[in-house]
């Protein structure tokens, strides 16, 4: 019962996020739609996503309070509370197919494996990070390539 | 509960925010709850292989805290050269900048 209601609000507060005039009122809807996120992946035993996501919940919050102030600039009309409900309205019944609805999805053989072993055992993210390193160099190397051919045209042309 | 029919819900709502809004921080926070709908799918259906599912789950945070850096500076660079973060304002101005810019290279 308690997931179905963080669903539910996790919804609300996205829907509220977009609808709000005021950029800091949506930075707060966001704030609760991050928060709710971390508390699901508490609640469904992922304790570390929850953990993650809730440090660095905080930290794009933090930042997107001082940028959301400094960005906006005051709107001419205010939200009404009564479309504000509304809108809350319309997030809980959005959240009703996913409460009572499943989608097949054939569940793949249990193959459990611990967070420490998925780090330090199978290394899991160093492969991916190797993976990003050798790409970030490879699209890095055409970029100095690209910039060096442009710049040699003009003087190719002066010397003939 | 369903976990895909959640965060296709939360996609959906964030795709709509990205294609109607036109303020740069609303256009940032729609971003930002796509992100948030592909990590609770990756997170719910990885829920078998527990711990690979949030090894792979600390990658897709630090690219995406990068991403939101990235972005973040982009706003406030545009904002502060144009003076307004309304979208619909901010393309006409770059457009007329470069007619500038072709008319002053054709003379």
């Amino acid at each position: 019962m308690i997931v179905e209601i963080v669903s539910a609000g996790l919804v609300v507060s996205a829907c509220l996020a977009i609808f709000f005039d005021e950029a800091i009122y949506s930075v707060a809807a966001l704030a609760g739609t991050l928060m709710l996120t971390a508390l699901l992946f508490a609640l469904n035993g992922a304790y570390y996503a929850g953990i993650f996501q809730f440090a660095v919940g905080i930290g794009t919050l933090s930042i997107l309070f001082l940028s959301g102030e400094m960005l906006s600039e005051k709107p001419l009309t205010k939200t009404k509370l009564s479309s504000s409900v509304a809108v809350g309205v319309l997030g809980a019944v959005l959240s009703l197919p996913a409460i009572f609805f499943t989608i097949y999805t054939p569940t793949p053989p249990t193959n459990f494996v611990s967070f420490g072993d998925a780090l330090w055992n199978f290394d899991a993210v160093d492969v991916v990070l190797q993976g990003l390193v050798i790409l970030t160099v490879a699209v890095g190397i055409s970029i100095v390539l690209y910039q060096r051919k442009k710049n040699n045209v003009p003087k190719l042309k002066e010397a003939t | 509960m369903d976990y895909v029919i959640l965060s296709m819900v939360m996609l959906a709502i964030g795709v709509y925010g990205l294609l109607t809004k036109r303020h740069l921080v609303k256009l940032f926070i729609s971003i930002e709850l796509i992100a948030t709908a592909a990590t609770l799918n990756f997170v719910m259906l990885g829920m078998n292989g527990l711990g690979v599912s949030q090894a792979y789950l600390i990658l897709a945070f630090s690219t995406d805290t990068a991403v939101s850096a990235v972005i973040l500076a982009l706003l406030v660079i545009v904002s502060k050269k144009y003076g307004t973060s309304d979208i619909s304002k901010i393309v006409p101005s770059i457009e007329t900048e470069k007619t500038e810019e072709s008319n002053e290279a054709g003379k």
